[in-house]
């Protein structure tokens, strides 16, 4: 293991929302943290990225780490063409001559892979939310970085744009193989894409189990049967005792 | 407008005195004849210059000190019971005062800096922290420039702010120059020519005067709002409403 997470806390005044959130992840893998809504998921990427301060726990192996995020919103600049926002998020390559060299390879190429090279020039209020959701995650991949977090990087579209979302997120992760850290409140996300989930509990969050899903990604697909068994186990660690009658354990 | 010269008409028709209320078609007159007159072309050059004038140093002392003091508190501590002060200060006040320090080519501009300068000020300050803290936060975390972030993200985002800003000043520098040109009586100047003729209780032509300055004020204002969209445009490019081009 060589990322690890140790008795991480944090309060908002008198809300407490993480209470004792600890986990160990590999070196370029894909790894969820599930969790219901308002657990504190976000936290936990706000914190690893450095944007927020923890009030007592260890990170370790993440020093010198460099950092892309795709935030829950797209964040995008609404006077930028899509051409445009992955320049700007990409400006700081042009201070090192080896990276700048490789900046409009870079965005041509990520703008391909996410399907939106037709539309570079446009700017996200000519672009449907899934696009713009697309645009977000290209840009978080076009950024070189050593770990890549995603928040609900793929919730608040229909299901035919999840799936472009999921497909196109692989084929930019096979690339570069940065660890990726996602986190979802949908079981799905994690089934098809991570290989590991860390459980959250309900607020105040605490790491309720980890699931090592050792399934090659190509033969995840909806419905099957491989991937159920995981399934089962990730309710059961969700509190939900059987598929049948899902009532949460109290 | 016509209903506006309509109730005009009716008024004078009311008032029937010309001293008092001249019919619009007098005061048409009576700017028919200030345009051939000697005097009205360099009335207009002079006025507008110091109106121009005046603009230039209130947007360049505001935007300076507005956009210091939306990024660091001192300045806006130190800036604070100026520009209260001189929100609270009448304008005939300050006008007043200047006729004591200054030439009476330079009280109409300068009463006009005092006048527009805070509400330039403001507008930079609120401009300065109009940029949506989550964009930049994103550009933080993708370690984008700080130049970079001022020039695509905090400019942008400063721009309407900053060019209502300026337009409001822009309209009151027209007032100010006015107001201080009438009580001070520079040479070649709009209010020198509408003190003159009040002097000479020629009313139809006081509001000549008047109605060349509305006109001027009018003039450039339209010119700034063509020169504000060209460069919103160019930062921002949002004047078309959202059209979901990309919506599949």
């Amino acid at each position: 293991m060589s990322l690890s997470v140790k008795n991480l806390q944090k309060s908002f005044g008198s809300l407490h929302v993480l209470q004792d959130v600890s986990f160990e992840m590999e070196d370029s893998s894909i790894v969820a943290i599930l969790g219901p809504s308002g657990c504190g998921k976000t936290t936990i990427l706000n914190i690893l990225s450095g944007i927020m301060r923890a009030d007592s726990g260890d990170l370790a192996g993440f020093e010198g780490k460099r950092f892309s995020y795709c935030f829950q919103e797209p964040r995008l600049l609404g006077w930028l063409s899509a051409e445009d926002n992955l320049r700007f998020a990409l400006s700081s390559l042009l201070r090192f001559r080896k990276e700048s060299s490789s900046l409009e390879w870079r965005i041509e190429r990520f703008l391909r892979e996410s399907g939106l090279f037709e539309f570079k020039g446009y700017r996200p209020n000519q672009l449907s939310g899934g696009m713009q959701k697309r645009l977000a995650l290209a840009r978080a991949f076009a950024f070189p970085s050593d770990i890549l977090l995603l928040d609900e990087a793929f919730s608040a579209v229909d299901l035919r744009q999840k799936i472009e979302l999921m497909r196109a997120f692989l084929r930019l992760w096979a690339d570069e193989k940065p660890t990726v850290i996602i986190v979802s409140h949908d079981i799905h996300d994690a089934l098809f894409l991570a290989d590991q989930v860390v459980v959250l509990s309900q607020r105040p969050a605490r790491v309720e189990g980890s699931l090592h899903i050792d399934l090659p990604h190509e033969k995840r697909t909806f419905a099957s049967p491989e991937l159920s068994r995981f399934e089962v186990e990730l309710y059961r660690l969700l509190g939900f005792d059987h598929l049948d009658n899902p009532v949460p354990r109290c | 407008m016509a209903a506006f010269l309509a109730v005009w008409q009716l008024a004078a028709a009311l008032v029937k005195s010309n001293l008092i209320l001249p019919r619009p078609w007098e005061a048409g007159l009576a700017l028919w004849h200030l345009l051939g007159g000697a005097g009205f072309w360099g009335a207009v050059a002079g006025t507008m210059l110091r109106v121009l004038e005046a603009f230039a140093f209130s947007l360049c002392f505001g935007l300076g000190s507005g956009a210091l003091s939306g990024f660091y508190p001192e300045v806006k501590a130190f800036m604070s019971p100026f520009i209260t002060g001189v929100r609270a200060t009448p304008v005939l006040a300050l006008i007043l005062l200047a006729m004591f320090w200054f030439p009476s080519t330079q009280v109409p501009v300068f009463s006009a800096v005092l006048m527009a300068f805070p509400v330039i000020y403001t507008s930079a300050e609120t401009g300065g922290h109009a940029a949506e803290q989550r964009l930049v936060q994103m550009a933080e975390l993708f370690h984008v420039p700080k130049t970079t972030i001022f020039w695509r993200l905090r400019v942008p985002s400063a721009l309407p702010y900053l060019f209502s800003g300026a337009k409001n000043a822009l309209g009151l520098s027209w007032k100010v120059v006015v107001a201080g040109e009438v009580l001070a009586q520079p040479r070649m100047a709009l209010g020198t020519g509408m003190q003159d003729a009040r002097l000479s209780l020629e009313t139809p032509t006081v509001f000549a005067w008047a109605i060349t300055t509305i006109l001027l004020c009018g003039l450039t204002e339209y010119f700034f709002g063509l020169l504000a969209t060209k460069l919103s445009a160019k930062f921002r490019q949002m004047e078309e409403a959202p059209d979901r081009r990309g919506e599949q």
